[in-house]
């Protein structure tokens, strides 16, 4: 379709490419290859933040370690709130991570100029952009719960589907279903959408009208990843709730 | 370029059709999971874990500081309230004590000063008893110079004679 365009366009920066994807084959197999690219730097960034932040830990911590020491007092408190004080403690990193690479992955998409480093097919964007991602991480957050109801209250986790009442069963079956799906699209949603108007708008008019869309999609960038992670963190939270104990 | 984007919607729905598209699930799931996971456990081992255990023990060093530092409050507290009490008793003590002093001077004083009386009464008397002696031995001279004198005079005037 854009061979159609003039070339005109192709004077223009801005393009859009969407369901573009770059391939690789491995094996049998072919995944996107630009997805991978910015995950990898987006976990390169996290594992550096990391590692800079423990290099030399202090009692009065400093920079760095106080900024990723915000970072996790902000997921602890998060994984607390959802999951509650007794059992939050080994759910922190997996909420934690969740929330970190949703959060720099949209970040970066939308703080980054991926679409000027060209590649042969398709455009870098942010990785959350890619239904393949929210898909892989709403998934995980589904058997995390799972895992989370099963090891907490053994198979009398599936006795709860028929509480209050057994009518309910088909609904929280269901459920289970809705629950990834919800994620993964909502997050997949908002990203991909904030991407096109920016996008749309620069491709119009290029100049400062796109900015406060694009201030915009950082705000909505980051109540992405919050409600990522708080859903998967209140899921496990109810997961494991017992109610006969809590009664 | 305004085509362009008007076109854009038709454009998504064909590159479906041709094998990409939007909603193009492929091994990119199961390797973004796998690759979540890892990324899971490296920050685990690199910033959960370290950067968790320094928060606890930093919550640690302080609760314990601050525990430290208000039994050394209480203490300082017990010990100055001590003292005060100590400083209370030392002093009424003291207040007794020279009360104790002061009435004892006077006691001695009472008595020194009833002793001198005494004594000044006393040597008042012996020196009253003797001039009363010595008047008593003037006189007793006195009558027998009276003797003497009147025989003398007796005897000028009879004769010595006489009187014998």
């Amino acid at each position: 379709m854009l061979d159609v365009a003039t070339p005109l366009n192709s004077l223009l920066v801005a393009e859009l490419e969407v369901g573009k994807h770059f391939y690789w084959e491995i094996g049998n197999f072919k995944v996107h290859g630009q997805v991978f690219l910015t995950s990898w730097f987006v976990i390169a960034l996290l594992v550096i933040a990391s590692l800079l932040a423990t290099r030399n830990l202090q009692r009065v911590p400093s920079g760095m370690q106080n900024f990723m020491e915000y970072a996790l007092e902000f997921v602890r408190d998060l994984a607390k709130n959802q999951i509650g004080e007794k059992e939050y403690r080994p759910w922190v990193p997996f909420v934690g991570t969740l929330f970190l690479f949703i959060f720099v992955s949209n970040w970066s998409g939308a703080l980054l100029p991926w679409h000027l480093i060209q590649i042969p097919e398709g455009e870098l964007a942010a990785p959350t952009n890619d239904i393949n991602t929210t898909v892989a991480l709403a998934l995980l957050t589904s058997l995390a719960y799972f895992y989370a109801g099963l090891s907490k209250l053994g198979l009398g986790y599936f006795a709860k589907y028929a509480e209050p009442t057994p009518v309910l069963v088909p609904l929280k079956i269901l459920e289970d279903f809705t629950k990834p799906l919800s994620l993964s699209f909502r997050l997949f949603g908002n990203i991909l959408a904030d991407e096109l108007v920016v996008g749309v708008l620069v491709l119009l008019v290029p100049l400062f009208v796109p900015l406060p869309v694009m201030a915009l999609g950082l705000f909505t960038s980051a109540i992405q990843a919050l409600i990522f992670a708080t859903l998967a963190a209140a899921y496990i939270g109810e997961a494991m709730e017992d109610e006969h104990h809590e009664e | 370029m305004l085509v362009d984007t008007i076109l854009l919607a038709a454009e998504v729905a064909e590159e479906v059709e041709a094998g990409g598209g939007l909603f193009d699930f492929d091994a990119t799931l199961p390797m973004m999971a796998l690759q979540f996971v890892i990324l899971i456990l490296v920050l685990n081992a690199i910033f959960y874990k370290p950067l968790g255990r320094a928060i606890d023990e930093r919550e640690d060093y302080v609760r314990n500081t601050e525990k430290e530092a208000r039994d050394r409050l209480t203490r300082s507290e017990e010990l100055a309230e001590k003292y005060e009490r100590e400083l209370g008793e030392t002093r009424v003590k003291a207040r007794d004590t020279i009360a104790k002093a002061r009435a004892e001077a006077t006691k001695i004083a009472n008595q020194k000063v009833a002793e001198a009386q005494q004594e000044a009464v006393k040597e008042r008397e012996s020196a009253q008893a003797e001039i009363d002696r010595e008047r008593q031995e003037a006189l007793a001279s006195l009558e027998g110079q009276v003797d003497d004198l009147s025989r003398q005079i007796l005897e000028k005037l009879v004769g010595r004679e006489l009187v014998s």
